[in-house]
């Protein structure tokens, strides 16, 4: 094919910071897996590429190829202590069948499980540190060894993944190589029904995405392959996927309880707050404010990090209307719950410019104010004052169930004056 | 008059429940009195000097008289046996109990009534016309419309947290009773070159600390594309009102320091966004409210002009309270009558338990089960025969309501100054009392004729002194009590801030002070078909100033 011939290791990485990272992006076919993993292998980083591998329910198409390319690729697979037993004969079934010989399980530090999750029961009241404890912090020792991974992940599986690339460059100068970056679901399908590859056992039982048993579930007919991963939380990542020196929840601040309210419950927070200096392309999962966003709006649109957007009063929404859609989650400030500009800004987002992502209201966040900002669009609510928690968990909040106004984009109930029913 | 559908009463009901429980809270110690106050605020429950204020929605001051008497029980039961009405047309009573409010609040839901917004940063009690549905020159009856406002702008979840209190006034006459070029959004209504009936629109009006005459904004919006106009002005003003500074905050000061044009841009803008869509009023809604403020059957009287120069010489007091306490009807042999609240002596505003009964009493038999109440502190009784005026004077007579002294010097508007009030710097109803002792004469009043004077108690201005002939504003000077005087205001279509003219007055010597403007204003007209305001806007100011002050 008459690729470039690269050098080792520290000079082929020094070469692809130069190239950078899309020029390499351009040499494969999209759905050329194998050329893509044959050529890091060979050429990017030679020696010092190694795979994590879940060992989960499309994990054998992964697993299978690199195995054609050099079955003696370090292959770690995160013993997290709460697997299904189905996913333990599975890694040896694998082993044996595709001939790997490089496979090393990784531990949780037993220190860390006695710490943190003595009961064992950490995943059920905050699933972000127990990802931390049983698969981040293992894997982080083991991660600075090598100069790159390789990835399974695929656009398709969440919305946060739909500009994953074959090749990424880490903020710690590390590549990740995603060769099955553009198959679909079927694509998967195909290749291990023409390879003969072992099936999950799980597969067949409707688990789509396999990870820990607790927070894995069986996903219905047409949904998302991952929706079974922590079903009901707004949890979408384990977290060794956001970038090897990414910040995750760290144990003892995110043992803390969750403040965000979704969908009726108090859930795992994926956003953190923004700090100050954060360079924009090192954003991620996190409520950047409007004017930074406007000032180096060029590298956050450039940037493929999920990222939300923070509208503190006196903003005006209208300045950043042609970039809605690049932000999974839009904050609403309330400095004070008696600014009611908010509830402005809400309305603008939902009935003018069709903004369908998550809208949180954050800050002075009372029960008293809150059937007013649902009204108004918000669908999530970031709230600390105890009393205003326990009025939504125990649903007493003082909402009244007939309105006169005609407010938001449903229609107005069944009952309520008859001139506001018609909806433009 | 409008009467609440099932939609309405489950509307209130829940809102009551809703706010029992919060009261609940606060007794608990669950909701501290900072988290309290903007929830009892938006329910009309104010912490006052004394005890806690509670202020009722009286929808654009229309009553009947089941509710009347319902205020009259509450005021007896509740409360120290009276209720002092407002220039918001609402009442207020000053002794209730905390323990009470969701009780009484119950009581006003089984009459049809509330205390939603009364207070609070949200859009309040829309006033209007107290003659409206019956004054002779009226091109059209406001209540309709100002009841599609009190219900679009009920609990409207992004207007409830403005930069400051927002009112909406409505007339639907051409002479200005309800002061409505001195409120937030002012409505007149206005013909086009088609001859349909919509409205002018004025906003930025308004009295407090920073007196501003409302600008016209749009000479005439249909009825169709009001609520999608007024939702425009609201979000502007929810968006770029200033919030830095309580006293800065009213839309009046946006419309002042951005300048009309920018606002009127703006709205526009939103306008253009918001109209046609699901804000657009269909004439069959506007109909549907109408068919409740349809005038009531009136009979056909025989008796359709009154003698008042022959009553005046039967019965002077009859005679003075048929010449300042009528008001001309649309309808022939009616009339609307004032019922003065202004007796010598007596605080502005205020009525008993057993007033409010006669009241109450007097409009079921004798005006179609109507009442009014006015932003100059009265109430009235819209529709009554002239064959029965003598009847009805007779009882108000026996009720100590029969003062004739409408629109006199004795029909003062005063504040409730710092006999209740914690925003107050000075008395305000002493000062009232003593001013209408000293013109306690009817015939000296009618001699002055039309004269208004308003009394404020602080630069609030609930008094209204920025639109009295002569105003009156309470401050406070080195630990006491000084008033100054001001000139030339008027609250009317001829709208005019009143200017201070020198330097204040003790208190005991306000009424020296006013009968010197008055004795100068008697020399000097020409006829006493001039009012004083007509004199003063002749003569200028200096004349009077000299007159008050004295030579330099």
């Amino acid at each position: 094919m008459g690729l470039p011939k690269l050098a080792p290791a520290q000079a082929a990485h020094d070469k692809l910071k130069a190239l950078g990272i899309l020029a390499l992006n351009g040499m494969f076919d999209e759905m050329d897996a194998l050329s893509v993993l044959r050529y890091a292998v060979s050429d990017v980083l030679p020696g010092d590429l190694a795979i994590v591998s879940s060992f989960g329910a499309d994990s054998a198409v992964l697993l299978h190829m690199v195995a054609q390319v050099d079955p003696s690729m370090p292959v770690y697979f995160l013993e997290t202590g709460k697997h299904f037993a189905e996913t333990l004969d599975y890694v040896e079934t694998l082993k044996k069948q595709l001939g790997l010989i490089n496979v090393h399980a990784i531990h949780p530090s037993s220190d860390d499980v006695k710490r943190f999750d003595p009961n064992g029961d950490l995943w059920e009241t905050d699933p972000d540190s127990c990802c931390h404890i049983r698969k981040t912090e293992p894997l982080e020792p083991v991660t600075e060894q090598y100069g790159g991974w390789v990835t399974g992940r695929k656009r398709y599986q969440t919305s946060e993944r739909g500009v994953l690339p074959h090749f990424e460059l880490t903020s710690d100068d590390r590549i990740k190589v995603n060769p099955l970056a553009y198959f679909s679901d079927a694509d998967v399908v195909e290749y291990r029904q023409k390879h003969s590859l072992p099936e999950h056992p799980l597969y067949a039982k409707g688990y789509k995405s396999i990870g820990c048993a607790p927070c894995t579930s069986i996903v219905a007919e047409g949904e998302d392959p991952r929706a079974g991963r922590w079903r009901g939380l707004n949890k979408k990542e384990c977290g060794i996927h956001y970038d090897f020196s990414g910040a995750i929840a760290n144990p003892m601040t995110a043992a803390a309880r969750h403040t965000l309210w979704k969908d009726g419950a108090f859930i795992a927070d994926p956003f953190k707050e923004w700090v100050e200096g954060t360079a924009p392309s090192e954003a991620r999962y996190t409520h950047v404010p409007l004017r930074e966003f406007l000032a180096n709006r060029a590298d956050y649109l450039a940037s493929q990090h999920p990222l939300g957007l923070m509208i503190s009063p006196g903003e005006k929404i209208e300045d950043v209307v042609e970039d809605l859609s690049r932000f999974a989650s839009i904050a609403i400030k309330f400095p004070a719950f008696s600014d009611g500009r908010g509830y402005s800004t809400a309305r603008l987002l939902v009935e003018r410019f069709k903004y369908a992502g998550e809208i949180r209201a954050v800050g002075d966040v009372l029960q008293d104010q809150i059937p007013h900002m649902r009204r108004c669009g918000f669908n999530a609510l970031v709230v600390t004052h105890e009393p205003s928690r326990q009025a939504l968990i125990e649903n007493r909040l003082p909402e009244m169930a007939l309105f006169y106004q005609p407010v938001g984009v449903t229609e107005v109930p069944l009952g309520t004056r008859p001139f506001l029913r018609r909806v433009s | 008059m409008y009467r609440y559908d099932e939609f309405d009463a489950a509307f209130v009901a829940g809102r009551t429940a809703q706010f029992a429980d919060q009261v609940k809270r606060r007794l608990s110690g669950e909701l501290s009195e900072d988290q309290f106050r903007p929830l009892r605020l938006m329910n009309g429950l104010y912490l006052q000097l004394h005890a806690y204020m509670l202020r009722v929605a009286v929808p654009y001051g229309t009553l009947s008289s089941r509710q009347m008497r319902k205020l009259a029980h509450i005021a007896r039961v509740y409360d120290r046996g009276y209720g002092h009405f407002t220039t918001r047309q609402n009442i207020q009573y000053n002794w209730p109990k905390l323990k009470d409010i969701p009780v009484i609040l119950d009581e006003l839901a089984s009459v049809e009534m509330h205390a939603i917004q009364t207070s609070g940063n949200c859009i309040r009690n829309v006033t209007t016309d107290q003659f409206a549905g019956a004054a002779a020159d009226e091109i059209i009856d406001p209540r309709p419309v100002a009841e599609i406002l009190r219900q679009w702008s009920s609990l409207h979840p992004e207007f409830s947290y403005l930069p400051r209190k927002f009112k909406i006034a409505i007339t639907g006459a051409p002479q200005d009773r309800a002061a409505i070029r001195f409120h937030d959004i002012g409505l007149q209504a206005a013909v086009n070159g088609a001859g349909e009936i919509g409205w002018e629109v004025w906003v930025g009006g308004g009295l407090g600390r920073t007196p501003m005459i409302a600008k016209l904004i749009n000479s005439f919006v249909p009825n169709e594309h009001l609520l999608a106009y007024l939702e425009s002005i609201m979000r502007v003003y929810n968006r770029y009102g200033r919030r830095d500074n309580k006293y800065k905050a009213r839309i009046k000061i946006l419309v002042h320091e951005e300048g009309l044009e920018t606002i009127k841009g703006q709205v526009e803008a939103e306008f253009a966004e918001v109209r046609g869509g699901v804000l657009t009023l269909p004439s069959e809604e506007v109909d549907r409210i109408s068919a409740y403020f349809a005038p009531p059957d009136f009979a056909q009287q025989s008796l359709t002009k009154l003698d008042v120069a022959y009553e005046s010489i039967i019965d002077p007091a009859y005679g003075r309270w048929l010449d300042n306490n009528i008001n001309a009807h649309s309808q022939p042999g009616y009339a609307s009558v004032t019922v003065s609240l202004k007796p010598v002596g007596g605080a502005p505003g205020d009525a008993t338990d057993t007033q409010m009964e006669v009241v109450a009493d007097l409009a079921e038999t004798y005006s179609h089960d109507e009442l009014r109440v006015t932003h100059e502190q009265n109430l009235v009784l819209p529709h009554v025969a002239l064959a029965d005026l003598r009847t009805v004077y007779d009882a108000l007579v026996a009720a100590q309501l029969a003062d004739g002294n409408t629109n006199t010097i004795a029909d003062m508007i005063c504040c409730p100054g710092l006999d209740f009030c914690a925003l107050a710097n000075a008395r305000s109803i002493p000062i009232a009392q003593e001013i209408s002792r000293k013109f306690a004469e009817p015939a000296r009043q009618q001699e002055i004729g039309e004269l208004k004077i308003k009394i404020s108690g602080c630069i609030n201005a609930c008094g209204h002194h920025h639109v009295g002939h002569i105003g009156i504003l309470g401050v406070e000077k080195k630990g006491g009590e000084l008033y100054q005087i001001t000139l030339g205001g008027d609250a009317t279509e001829h709208a005019s801030v009143g200017k201070i003219i020198g330097p204040g007055f003790e208190a005991e010597n306000v009424p020296d002070a006013i009968e010197k403007l008055v004795d100068f204003y008697i020399a000097q007209r020409q006829g006493t078909d001039e009012t004083f305001i007509q004199a003063y806007r002749r003569l200028g100011e200096a004349p009077f100033k000299e007159a008050l002050y004295g030579t330099a």
